[in-house]
């Protein structure tokens, strides 16, 4: 039994009620580097690290008086010769038949490798909340940065559109001139157009998320049907062929669903194979509504279908047909916000994204 | 009113409260992220100093009406309470202070315990000793603000403080320097010190009792920093002089 406590492959030391050593076994002094005779009589917080010390008062002591017991606390053992051994603790009082508090006993574990490992977790986690947090702000300032900076170049904007209009009605202008104008009109638009989508985004995401409101009030039809006529009218050399078969009213945000099938369409544009037709379908289907757009091309790789609806992603498409990478994300975020789901299907013979909602809100209106 | 100090909850006054149970109404309470607290109602700026921990001791006072009442602070708590005198006269008219220290760190011509360095040291310490209870079990606890119980499960299942909050608690209260406010706490103090303490050494005591305007002071037979859970008697005896 002797021979157990001395050298056994822990150690083990026994304090009084006011924290002296009254034994130590020798596992315990060949660690510390203090032969055993030197360690009785002194203090327990002369074996160990600052921070155990503190610790051994402010929490230790009291969570023996009022439990008996403390089970695995990691602390630092203070050798003679002034380095630190890591160590893992566990504490029991012992009491008498009157409860009265007699010695507290200490059983320590040598734990270099495992503190070593815990801390270097411990360091990359507080690294990784940093990051992230890093990260947001930047998030953060830019969107920010985009909500200001679009809002404020609406004004000009809307001055040169203004003035191309006033161009257009009042003045005499040559062949080159109308044609000119026609350009900057439709620059102006696109202009517009891409402002409108980086204000989406900012707002989408400093308020986290889009927000719509949807009701039935009016028919879906005419929306699309117009959505459909504009991108016709923008792009004459192609062709879009249209289905839409809707059973009215569907419960949503016209606005939003006109943007969505919108930016689904100069998707295709964009991207398609030229020469193949566009197919536009929006039909109801028992209580969902489901609209497609089709194009033929090269097939999408699965790791750029990934990314897809991430903002700011851009496939290869023709510069002048170059946006921001927010068409398919506010897609996306319009889909998610009608409770829809937005897919894509990419093989040899066709590109197929699919938008599916309920007819009626879940929420009510 | 007993407040707990750094390290635990208002379990470390359980056996010294009970025995004023008969001649007094009794207030105890836990810090926020101690205890059985509202983990949910941590605000990190209003807890960057001891002032916040101030107010909620007189908020706690206002919403139980108090005037004229005992204030018993362990640790940090104690200098809490003189800030709480100064930001509500009339609440307390008699302060315990029971290990208390108006600074912790060193400083010219004056002895606090500690160094900078050493703080940093039980800093660490409370990261390596929460590590476990952090990833594990504050989600559940977390996620479960109606369930205080929960937290019964933790291995140590008194003086459960959140890790992060105990961290900023341990910050505020080790860095803390609140000497110049002794002069003008103007109630009736007791400053029990005790006889070995590493967190509040005697000298600290000393100048405690020298600091204020009206205070006794009484050196406890007690070693350690918590005299309330290792000498209740003792500690009970001195509070009852004194009031």
């Amino acid at each position: 039994m002797e021979d157990l406590y001395e050298t056994a492959p822990c150690g083990y030391v026994s304090l009084s009620p006011h924290g002296t050593i009254v034994k130590a076994n020798r596992t315990l002094s060949d660690w510390l580097g203090w032969p055993p005779e030197t360690l009785v009589g002194k203090a327990v917080h002369d074996i160990l690290g600052f921070g155990g010390r503190i610790a051994f008062e402010t929490h230790l002591a009291p969570l023996l008086r009022l439990q008996g017991h403390v089970d695995e606390i990691a602390l630092d053992l203070l050798r003679a010769d002034g380095d630190k051994i890591p160590a893992i603790a566990n504490a029991a009082e012992k009491r008498d038949a009157a409860g009265k508090h007699r010695f507290t006993r200490l059983t320590l574990f040598k734990a270099v490798d495992r503190r070593t490992y815990e801390r270097s977790l411990l360091e990359a986690r507080g690294k990784a909340e940093t990051e992230s947090k890093v990260q947001a702000e930047a998030v953060l300032v830019r969107d920010q940065f985009m909500a200001v900076l679009g809002h404020d170049l609406r004004s000009p904007l809307a001055a040169i559109a203004a003035g191309t209009r006033l161009l257009a009605r009042r003045e005499q202008l040559s062949e080159q001139g109308r044609s000119i104008l026609s350009e900057m009109t439709k620059s102006a638009e696109r202009a517009a157009a891409l402002i409108d989508d980086v204000l989406d985004l900012a707002r989408g995401s400093l308020g986290g998320g889009f927000v719509i409101e949807r009701d039935a009030d009016e028919p879906l039809t005419p929306v699309l049907e117009q959505v459909v006529a504009e991108l016709r009218a923008i792009t004459p050399d192609r062709t879009i062929e249209s289905r839409i078969d809707i059973d009215e009213p569907v419960c949503c945000n016209r606005g939003r669903l006109g943007q969505l099938a919108s930016n689904l369409l100069s998707n295709a544009i964009s991207h398609g194979a030229p020469t193949q037709p566009i197919r536009f379908e929006a039909v109801t289907r028992e209580d969902r509504f489901v609209l497609t757009v089709v194009n033929a091309g090269d097939p999408i790789p699965a790791d750029v279908r990934d990314r897809l609806f991430q903002p700011f992603f851009r496939g290869h498409a023709r510069p002048s047909q170059q946006g921001l990478g927010l068409g398919l994300f506010i897609a996306s975020e319009i889909a998610k916000a009608h409770e829809g789901d937005l897919d894509v299907s990419s093989t040899i013979n066709e590109t197929r994204f699919t938008f599916t909602m309920p007819r009626a809100s879940s929420v009510g209106t | 009113m007993f407040a707990h100090g750094f390290g635990c909850d208002q379990a470390m006054w359980t056996q010294v409260a009970r025995e004023f149970e008969a001649d007094y109404r009794i207030v105890l309470f836990d810090y926020v992220g101690h205890g059985q607290s509202d983990l949910t109602a941590y605000d990190a700026d209003r807890y960057s100093t001891l002032d916040g921990y101030a107010e909620d001791v007189t908020e706690i006072g206002r919403t139980l009406g108090l005037s004229n009442a005992i204030y018993v602070g362990h640790s940090v708590s104690a200098m809490i309470g003189a800030l709480a005198t100064l930001k509500a006269p009339g609440m307390f008219s008699d302060l315990v202070m029971v290990g208390p220290s108006p600074r912790y760190i060193d400083d010219d011509g004056y002895r606090g315990g500690f160094s900078r360095a050493q703080i940093d040291e039980l800093l660490e310490f409370l990261a390596d000793n929460h590590l476990g209870w952090s990833a594990a079990m504050a989600p559940a606890i977390m996620g479960n603000a109606d369930r205080p119980d929960l937290s019964a499960r933790l291995e140590n299942s008194f003086c459960n403080t959140d890790p992060d909050i105990a961290r900023d608690f341990a910050r505020v209260t080790f860095l803390s320097d609140n000497r110049d406010d002794l002069a003008a706490v103007n109630v009736r103090t007791l400053v029990l010190q005790c006889s070995s303490d590493i967190i509040a050494p005697v000298e600290v005591g000393q100048y405690v009792h020298a600091s204020l305007p009206n205070s006794d002071y009484r050196l406890l037979r007690a070693t350690g920093h918590c005299p309330n859970l290792s000498a209740p008697d003792e500690v009970t005896a001195a509070i009852r002089d004194f009031v």
